[in-house]
């Protein structure tokens, strides 16, 4: 078995690799370029925090065969910010608190952002079921959901917070963020 | 987890494909979208020497209706075995003409697995599984090896002298209940098999499937009937079922008001989908809001489907029995509710 040599097309940049048959997208983002943004969970497809795009598309990177990623344009979580500049998706995701230990961040990001390609405004039930391949063992999702909601608000304090009045009955998801 | 180590070939088209079948033959596993197969090589439960990959196939990702060739002279849905979960979904022909396999493919693991991964061909050959043998190499090494595993004990059942795993597609199960049909292509040709006759009832090798064989296309023929599936799991994605329903309902053709056919099909609880042929023929000559009649053909759905269950995907027996019953029940009056929608 012999190493084949591949071209990775990831945010935009080529990568030139030598990988074996076996390796697995996510072994060559993190072992082999470095990559180190896309996590490995459960290694078996089903936690999501290894979540990257093919083609626009939110994929499994630990059940992709890095020979299988070939002439597809790749997109990490690396790939969301330009520069320095935090995508507000990223940006609502830190306004709103919705990382606790950051595990499964990249993972949502890329579910979410993926989401938001094809569907710009979605409702919580929307956002529930795209982000339904993602897990989160810290907490709960009402903050992740309420920040892909509102990831469209470039502001610091997202408006549709703050202008929300509280409701005593409503689930944490929907309270404004103090 | 690494993989094990394998021979990758790509082959480019099904010709090529079929030839390096019949060469490397049980050598050789074929990867269409790999989310069964690389877990279970992780896991260490299958070691392939070689990996035929379907990923140059485009000619096998298709949806198209077809007038000619349907059982009984009917139009049929043809689905190319390539085809990826996510384009069933989005197929208005699918969702018109076959929604139960629609709603079973929307529950297939999770959108980040049905673009490029999850293929239909892929879900229908999915492995059986029992939650003592799908487990890593380390926790099977602590005990000895089940029948699928190649040894001789069975944990799900006390003194079983065979395997009682558990199919658990939700594709499968939704086929079986539109009486579809497949076809399996060698080098040297294909034949056309019913779905329903495709299951050996032996858990270690499920399928009827010879090595040289490759899945290549799915028919569902065009009955003028309505279709539902429901199923239950503990998380909504990821999660197989526990057990799952898919049922179908047409119309007689002298009294349209009435049933003249329905199908009744339980998944998760065997070794395949089981097809309720009792409770299937009972509910002939009934109307389609006989709320009564569903319920008889659910409960008999589960006094018969109860016998084959065995304690091995999570969650008791007696619970999976009980909701077995309900998922019947609930397909059905969902799919006598779209057939008086449309009368």
């Amino acid at each position: 078995m012999e190493k084949i040599e591949i071209t990775l097309r990831i945010n935009e940049i080529t990568y030139q690799v030598r990988v074996l048959p076996n390796d697995t997208l996510l072994e060559v983002l993190r072992d082999k370029l470095d990559l180190t943004g896309s996590k490995e969970g459960c290694d078996e497809g089903v936690c999501g925090s290894c979540t990257v795009h093919m083609d626009g598309k939110p994929v499994r990177s630990c059940l992709t065969l890095a020979l299988e990623a070939q002439d597809t344009q790749i997109k990490t979580v690396e790939g969301l910010a330009t520069g320095d500049t935090l995508s507000g998706l990223q940006q609502s995701f830190i306004d709103h608190g919705a990382v606790q230990c950051g595990f499964c961040t990249p993972g949502m990001l890329m579910s979410a952002d993926a989401l938001l390609a094809t569907t710009p405004r979605p409702d919580e039930r929307t956002i529930r079921q795209g982000l339904a391949g993602n897990i989160c063992r810290c907490t709960g999702y009402a903050k992740i959901v309420t920040a892909v909601a509102h990831a469209g608000n470039s502001q610091d304090h997202c408006p549709d917070c703050l202008t929300q009045t509280p409701d005593p009955n409503a689930r944490s998801g929907s309270k404004p963020n103090q | 987890m690494r993989l094990p180590r394998f021979n990758y070939l790509g082959p480019n088209t099904l010709e090529q494909a079929l030839a390096f079948l019949s060469t490397y033959r049980d050598g050789a596993k074929i990867l269409a979208g790999g989310t069964d197969l690389l877990v279970r090589m992780k896991k260490g439960l299958l070691t392939p020497k070689t990996l035929i990959s379907l990923k140059g196939l485009d000619e096998l990702a298709y949806i198209r209706q077809d007038k000619k060739d349907g059982k009984n002279g009917n139009d049929c849905v043809l689905i190319g075995s390539k085809t990826p979960i996510a384009d069933i979904i989005a197929s208005d022909l699918v969702q018109q003409q076959a929604p139960a396999l629609s709603q079973a493919c929307e529950r297939i693991g999770a959108i980040t697995l049905q673009h490029f991964a999850g293929t239909m061909g892929g879900n229908i050959l999915q492995d059986n599984r029992c939650q003592h043998y799908n487990q890593s190499q380390f926790h099977r090494s602590g005990r000895g090896a089940c029948h699928k595993d190649g040894g001789k004990i069975c944990y799900a059942r006390q003194d079983s002298d065979r395997c009682n795993s558990t199919c658990q597609s939700d594709g499968a199960t939704a086929l079986m209940a539109l009486d579809a049909s497949i076809t399996l292509s060698t080098k040297n040709g294909e034949r056309q098999v019913d779905l329903a006759d495709f299951y050996t009832n032996d858990g270690i090798q499920p399928f009827a499937i010879e090595h040289d064989e490759l899945l290549t296309q799915i028919r569902i023929p065009v009955q003028g009937g309505k279709s539902a599936y429901q199923r239950l799991s503990y998380r909504s994605a990821i999660d197989y079922p526990l057990v799952c329903a898919g049922v179908l309902l047409i119309p007689s053709i002298s009294l349209p008001t009435q049933i003249g056919e329905a199908r009744i099909v339980v998944g998760a609880m065997g070794r395949s989908p089981l097809y309720m042929a009792a409770a299937s023929a009972s509910l002939k000559g009934k109307t389609f809001d006989d709320t009564a009649a569903f319920q008889k053909a659910a409960k008999a759905s589960m006094d018969t489907a109860a016998a084959f269950a065995v304690h091995n995907v999570g969650s008791t027996l007696e619970y999976r029995c009980a909701m077995a019953e309900e998922m019947v029940l609930q397909a059905l009056i969902e799919a006598g509710k779209a057939a008086r929608a449309t009368q």
